[in-house]
């Protein structure tokens, strides 16, 4: 087994002291930013990035790598001891998760939660570890028509799923692309966009792009609707479970597994479809007390979608290591961490960069194992974090995003910027339109474009070289269904509504 | 005001007129007379050429009665209704927070940043929001400055601290 002797170096890489203590500040910090409202894992390691510069890579991976697998468990914590809806994701595990805790079953909610997704993060990485050497072999041959094709997947699918109404998906996309149009053109060295402002030659930092759309734009967006009753938190002990918990968990917890982790290495799968649907398996699966207990807190509607949510996260690594293609909005930014050190995610980054792969995934597994020793004694711990009063909390979020676009160039011209890119972000959420496409269209539109631009060369301005290969047409072709499907669902849901306005 | 005019309009014309912005703004783009294949030219008109249809499709939808669900978040009401004296003052707050930071230097500054943001959004004591924020000042500035070495504005403080 090749994949695992180069596994176990990564283990030798991840175990050194130095990067056991990166994967601890990683999960610790994405443990917290995952409990707290209004700040996620994408916005933390949006934040980080300045540290590529002075931390070797394979710590910052594995610290990042941290806060990506931190922030999946700390949303189910909040979930399941907070009764208002929160990310997409974790508010399928909230359906169940909360009643648990309101009839007094709070710690054995968190227990499975924190235990699920150990077992799903740790099976899904060994998932990892199988399916990434498969799909580098596969992608080796990928030529520049097959990678832009697959960016045009990617963009169609993301802007498609994660919005009703795809117009907004796509034009939130739109934004994101234009936003990254901004600078000099790689290639020929033309400055495009500017409007002849030389702070904008070097292009919008990302950096400022993700935490005014998501710090200042939530804070915004909070200030403007504010929930003005302190929530309500379910107090609780030490996280843990009894012998009949363990027995309805596990099964849930592999189903959850094998959903989350497909769906979460297709573009545009995401989190939110493998949790709903572990949901619903759950509840078609559940016999006898177990189908009584569906609405009033059953633990298998816990246990499934909080191992689909985790699992869907290993998947999401899958097409972001092998192919440098991001599915979420946290791929995005880690790609641009990636880009950062000037390497280039793909089958080639495993050919050059071992050491720095395999630690990476190793250190997935060391994470986990943290993680696991974080939240179950400590759960209690990240229930009082849950209290911090809203305006402080509020407050400090916007003087650390502050800080962190200040510190990129020691310019007040950034924090203009940043306010701009805030507006958007409010406009965004207040009219419903999804982040994340924004975010994957500006750090995967210049690739994008390269791909293109060295396709077109190759056939020398011979349009139709960009299906050529069967890849490219397959993958043009799931692009086309995708923006498809949403027209579907509206005329599904269009003609669902007109009978229902008809039947009252 | 005539029903079809509702706030998301605006949006909906950002995006439509950005679309126009790009196309405009790329023909300014000498092309360096492209040996093969593609100029810089070339993308920057596809995506602002989508945009401009993205963008009409997104103002007739709006114009149609066409809406998404506002984002759901663990603080936020989403039947409440907008808040706009909030919204101003947290912007109002940031902007003369970024305009006065050089001269305040980051301590002061920052302290007066998170006073007001907090005061804005409920904080009950404001006491106790005062001391927070003079503790959030200093405390991020020895943190990052002296700790991490990241160079803030010092402002009147330069010295002192």
């Amino acid at each position: 087994m090749d994949s695992l002797q180069l596994l176990l170096d990564g283990f030798g890489a991840a175990l050194t002291p130095v990067n056991l203590l990166y994967a601890l500040v990683g999960v610790t910090l994405g443990t917290l930013v995952g409990v707290l409202p209004g700040i996620g894992p994408a916005m933390t390691v949006a934040l980080l990035l300045p540290i590529t510069f002075t931390v070797p890579p394979a710590s910052a991976f594995i610290m990042f790598a941290g806060i990506y697998y931190g922030g999946m468990y700390g949303g189910s914590t909040t979930s399941i001891l907070l009764n208002t809806p929160g990310e997409s994701s974790s508010m399928i595990t909230a359906l169940e998760g909360n009643k648990m805790a309101r009839r007094g079953r709070a710690a054995q909610a968190l227990a499975t939660a924190a235990i699920g997704s150990f077992v799903a993060g740790t099976l899904a990485t060994g998932l990892l570890v199988v399916a990434a050497p498969a799909v580098v072999s596969f992608a080796i041959a990928f030529g520049p028509e097959d990678y832009f094709a697959l960016a045009i997947l990617a963009f169609t699918a993301v802007s498609s799923v994660l919005s009703r109404s795809i117009v907004r998906g796509l034009a939130s996309l739109g934004l994101g692309l234009v936003i990254g149009l901004v600078g000099i053109d790689q290639q020929t060295g033309q400055a495009r966009l500017t409007l002849g402002i030389p702070q904008l030659l070097d292009g919008i930092d990302v950096v400022i792009v993700a935490v005014g759309l998501f710090a200042v734009g939530e804070a915004l967006y909070v200030a403007s609707r504010l929930r003005h009753a302190m929530p309500e938190v379910v107090p609780v002990g030490r996280a843990w479970m009894g012998r009949a918990d363990w027995r309805r968990s596990w099964w849930p917890w592999i189903r959850g597994t094998a959903l989350g982790f497909p769906f979460g290495a297709l573009p545009g799968g995401g989190a939110e479809i493998p949790t709903f649907l572990s949901y619903a398996a759950e509840k078609r699966l559940a016999r006898g007390a177990a189908r009584e207990e569906f609405g009033k807190g059953a633990i298998e509607g816990v246990a499934g979608p909080e191992a689909a949510n985790n699992a869907s996260a290993a998947g999401t690594l899958v097409p972001l290591l092998t192919l440098g293609l991001p599915t979420s909005a946290t791929a995005a930014i880690l790609l641009a961490a990636f880009q950062q050190y000037g390497l280039q995610p793909g089958p080639q980054l495993f050919d050059h960069n071992p050491a720095l792969v395999w630690g990476m995934i190793a250190s997935l597994f060391i994470g986990n194992t943290m993680l696991l020793v974080l939240n179950l004694p400590l759960a209690p711990l990240w229930a009082r974090v849950l209290r911090i009063p809203r305006p402080y909390l509020y407050a400090g979020i916007v003087l650390f995003a502050a800080l962190g676009v200040y510190a990129l160039n020691g310019t007040v011209v950034d924090l203009f910027v940043l306010y701009v890119l805030g507006l958007l972000g409010y406009a965004m959420r207040r009219f419903g339109l999804p982040v994340a496409p924004a975010v994957i269209g500006m750090i995967l539109g210049p690739m994008a474009e390269i791909q293109l631009r060295r396709a077109l060369a190759i056939g020398a301005g011979d349009v139709s070289v960009l299906v050529r290969s069967p890849v490219a047409v397959a993958l043009l072709a799931l692009a086309f269904l995708a923006l498809l499907t949403p027209l579907f669902r509206g005329l599904a849901a269009r003609r669902r509504v007109t009978a229902s306005s008809r039947a009252e | 005001m005539s029903r079809w005019w509702r706030p998301e309009l605006g949006l909906a014309v950002v995006v439509l007129v950005l679309g126009v912005l790009v196309v405009v703004g790329t023909l300014d783009v000498s092309a360096a007379a492209s040996q093969l294949g593609l100029g810089p030219r070339f993308f920057p008109m596809l995506v602002g050429g989508a945009m401009v249809v993205v963008g009409l499709c997104y103002v007739i939808d709006v114009v149609r009665g066409g809406r998404a669900d506002p984002e759901e978040s663990e603080d936020v009401d989403v039947d409440a209704p907008t808040d706009w004296r909030s919204v101003g003052l947290v912007s109002g707050i940031f902007l003369a927070f970024a305009a006065l930071l050089n001269v305040l230097g980051w301590i002061v500054g920052a302290a007066l940043l998170f006073f007001g943001l907090s005061v804005v959004l409920g904080a009950e004591h404001k006491l106790r929001a005062a001391g927070i924020s003079v503790v959030m000042g200093v405390a991020t500035y020895l943190l990052f400055v002296k700790g991490l070495g990241v160079s803030l504005p010092g402002g009147p403080l330069t010295g002192v601290i």
